[in-house]
């Protein structure tokens, strides 16, 4: 009954650009300054490559696939021991980053502006989102990415544009930063920024056709690298390192810059309740999936009653890092080096290992036959 | 089936109530009426404590009323009060001990540090103030050369009623003065944990003078340039001769080294710098006429073009080129002489060229020799020579930029002779006169 929904590739298209792209309100652009330096941006490069080229090899195996996502392939492989692991390992990485960035945004919005209320109470916020966004269903979540990430875009646009009077070319020099190897080896892994390309192998069934799914998974892939890249460059242009990487919040921090005459300034309340939105539909999308996969990982009829559970469960999760610097720490130095391997190394050996079996029961057949 | 329809309506009912309670306000909500807005942070260095720190607070009934001077009940538009305390937020929570209304600085336009305790180091305050969600990035820093709590107490506009307004034109004045920069506190910090450059701040001070019999050009700065008298950059704040209702000025800038003030520029190096820095919007310079002694012409010099720099290493020493292109409009010729005729007009543009490329170069030695400080961020220039962060570390350019050596090329160009066009005597009995 669900998978006869279906939806466009600009909703699939939104849908990833968002999930991919939310860092950029977080901590990204630093994250990418303390790694490289001044080339911080040219790192964003680099990974955004590396994503496309992983995507290429990935998409090329999953040409035999069509229709299927990561759980069904594994029931391929292994039956319900194969869908079970998979399914297993995609939930894991699902709640360990919701809950991190649940709690992340939570302690940016008590930073920012509610400085008073606890940071149970602010949760709640997103809570409520994410339970209402999950009863409402994939159909709804992602036409509402349809329909929110466009504004967004030109939210984040014009405040990159607006800040443009503080840009100096000379910032981001020396253009190799902490050097080459930094960049090209030390770099590799945070190839991990594009984790939650892993949600496109989810989506398979409704986005139908392999055509489709190469369009989404490149579009998004572009649109997000693009969008990291000029971040990342626009943060370095205005605030030089090593100063760069002593701010917290670089979207808010540049937001507070922009300033025209006595009118026309404290943009920032605007980038609040943007970034409210963007924190709103990252998580509900992710609470949702996270649902999604436990009900298909464990055969279930309906995801609905496991709604409420989870959400408790992840709200109370999201306390357990002691204070904001863990929880960055958890999400930069642990989920964004390692991540890669579920989202890219994952679905490559899983797809090798389904193509080897078609093949040999294809020759099976062959010669039986 | 019915079951299911209950459901949902009661979790809407349920949903609906959560999200009303939410909605219905939080633990941050607060009045507008029940702040009390800081539109100035006065520092000085504390008797009994580290810190005296000074609020001027704006009160929002006066300014409202629009009674100059006040409200129509003779209220003040704004207040102050002068806390000693350890620390800047220890001293608002003292503060807020006292007043009525919560302290807010959300609208704080100025910080001030006196001259002593901004040549003690003021890095640590400047981190504290980065780090306050509530602090803007584009309020002014300023070094008061006497007392920060005397400057602020000294804030008595009368040509606005609202102080904060005062703050926000007078700071901005330099666009059409050129007497003192973009001290905002984003550029104080972004050029202070630069590599490649250091930070001023806006020289402020209370005018000595009382009558005009006092002034003197004991406190100018005209004789370290060989003038017998001072043009109207050869003054620092709190020197300028005049009198008049406002006691508080600004002029000239302080210079940083990292947090630590090193020294002052007057009202003409500070023009200088921002032609340096590309900074420089318009104003206007006086300078001796070229052909008749004792005279002056006075231009409005506009920069349309960014300068350009560049550097190199001569020697293992710092080699730098800059040149900045003017354009000017003449105000006024006082020996009458008919420079704006086209075949004159090159002399007068020799003459203003030779004099700015004489007061910048003294400038730009200054911050060498004495000052030890790139203010004009001629790093930036040599950083692009590098390729990696390694490498221009270990070149350490804040180092060796005292031994940088200059060359300065000023290309001015007389555009426009205002409404006179050429220049005629006056007539008298005794012939004709000129002045």
């Amino acid at each position: 009954m669900e998978n006869k929904m279906v939806f466009g590739k600009w909703e699939a298209i939104t849908l990833l650009m968002n999930m991919i792209s939310t860092k950029i309100v977080l901590n990204f652009q630093r994250k990418v300054a303390e790694d490289a330096g001044t080339a911080g941006w040219i790192l964003t490069i680099y990974i955004s490559v590396l994503a496309l080229l992983g995507f290429m090899v990935i998409e090329k195996l999953y040409a035999e696939f069509e229709g299927k996502d990561l759980l069904d392939i594994g029931e391929y492989i292994g039956g319900t021991v194969g869908r079970v692991m998979i399914g297993s390992v995609i939930f894991i990485f699902l709640v360990y980053i919701v809950t991190v960035v649940l709690r992340e945004f939570s302690e940016n919005l008590k930073i920012v502006t509610l400085t008073v209320s606890p940071i149970s109470f602010v949760s709640l916020f997103f809570l409520a989102g994410m339970i209402v966004g999950a009863y409402l269903g994939l159909e709804a979540l992602v036409r509402l990415h349809a329909i929110a990430i466009p504004v967004l875009t030109v939210t984040f646009l014009f405040i990159s544009f607006a800040i443009s009077q503080y840009f100096n070319i000379s910032r981001i020099m020396p253009i190799f930063g902490t050097g080459l190897r930094n960049i090209f080896v030390g770099g590799f892994t945070k190839v991990s920024i594009f984790a939650e390309l892993l949600i496109l192998f989810l989506i398979v069934p409704y986005i139908r056709t392999h055509k489709n799914f190469k369009t989404v998974g490149y579009t998004s892939l572009f649109i997000a690298g693009f969008s990291l890249t000029m971040s990342s460059l626009i943060f370095l242009l205005v605030f030089p390192y090593p100063a760069a990487i002593e701010g917290f919040l670089p979207m808010y921090q540049l937001s507070r810059l922009i300033n025209y005459g006595r009118f026309f300034q404290r943009v920032e309340s605007v980038f609040v309740f943007t970034w409210g939105i963007v924190a709103l539909l990252y998580l509900s999308a992710g609470f949702y999936f996270i649902v999604f996969t436990f009900k298909k990982t464990f055969n279930l009829t309906y995801y609905q009653p496991l709604i409420i559970p989870f959400a408790i469960l992840i709200y109370t999760m999201s306390f357990l890092p002691p204070n904001l610097d863990s929880t960055v720490i958890l999400e930069t130095k642990y989920f964004r080096n390692t991540a890669w391997l579920v989202t890219f190394v994952m679905p490559i050996v899983i797809l090798l290992i389904a193509k080897t079996i078609k093949k040999r029961k294809k020759e099976v057949k062959h010669s039986n036959g | 089936m019915v079951r299911k329809k209950v459901l949902r309506k009661v979790s809407t009912i349920v949903i609906l109530c959560m999200l009303s309670g939410l909605s219905a306000g939080c633990y941050d909500r607060r009045e507008i009426d029940d702040l009390a807005y800081v539109i100035a942070i006065g520092l000085d260095k504390g008797k009994s404590n580290v810190l005296k720190m000074t609020l001027q607070f704006a009160v929002p009934t006066a300014i409202g009323n629009g009674q100059e001077g006040g409200g129509s009940n003779g209220e003040k538009s704004s207040i102050v009060t002068t806390v000693e305390t350890p620390t800047i937020y220890s001293g608002l929570n003292m503060v807020n001990n006292y007043i009525s209304k919560q302290v807010d600085l959300s609208h704080a336009k100025v910080i001030i540090f006196s001259k002593e305790l901004a040549q003690e180091g003021i890095h640590q305050y400047i981190h504290a103030i980065m780090r306050g969600r509530e602090f803007r990035p584009n309020m002014f820093i300023l070094v008061a050369r006497d007392s920060a709590e005397e400057y602020i107490k000294n804030v008595k506009p009368s040509l606005e009623i609202n102080p904060a307004k005062y703050y926000e034109m007078n700071l901005e004045a330099f666009k059409y003065t050129g007497f003192t920069g973009n001290t905002q506190l984003i550029n104080f910090y972004l050029q202070q944990e630069c590599t490649c450059s250091q930070a001023v701040a806006t020289l402020a001070a209370v005018n000595r003078y009382k009558t005009t019999g006092d002034f003197t050009v004991k406190h100018s700065t005209a004789g370290n340039k060989s003038r017998s008298y001072p043009l109207e950059g050869d003054f620092k704040a709190g020197h300028i001769p005049r009198v008049g209702e406002v006691h508080s000025e600004i002029m000239g800038l302080a210079v940083f080294d990292g947090g630590t003030m090193v020294g002052e520029l007057d009202g003409e190096e500070t023009t200088y710098y921002l032609m340096q820095t590309g900074q420089y919007h318009y104003s206007y310079i006086t300078l001796p006429d070229p052909i008749v002694k004792d005279k002056f012409v006075v231009l409005n010099v506009t920069q349309n073009r960014k300068p350009a720099h560049r550097v190199r290493m001569e020697d293992g020493s710092p080699k730098i080129h800059a040149n900045i292109r003017l354009d000017a409009d003449i105000l006024s010729i006082q020996s009458g002489k008919n420079y704006e005729y086209a075949g004159n007009v090159h002399i007068l543009e020799k003459a203003a060229e030779d004099f700015i490329e004489k007061g910048m170069l003294q400038f730009l030695e200054r911050t060498t020799t004495e000052l030890n400080a790139d203010v004009c961020a001629f790093g930036k220039d040599m950083k692009g020579q590098f390729l990696t962060w390694k490498e221009w570390q270990e070149f350490k350019w804040l180092e060796r930029y005292k031994d940088a050596t200059f060359e300065i090329d000023v290309d001015l160009k007389i555009r426009r002779p205002g409404l006179i066009i050429r220049s005629k005597p006056a007539y008298s009995t005794k012939g004709e006169e000129m002045y």
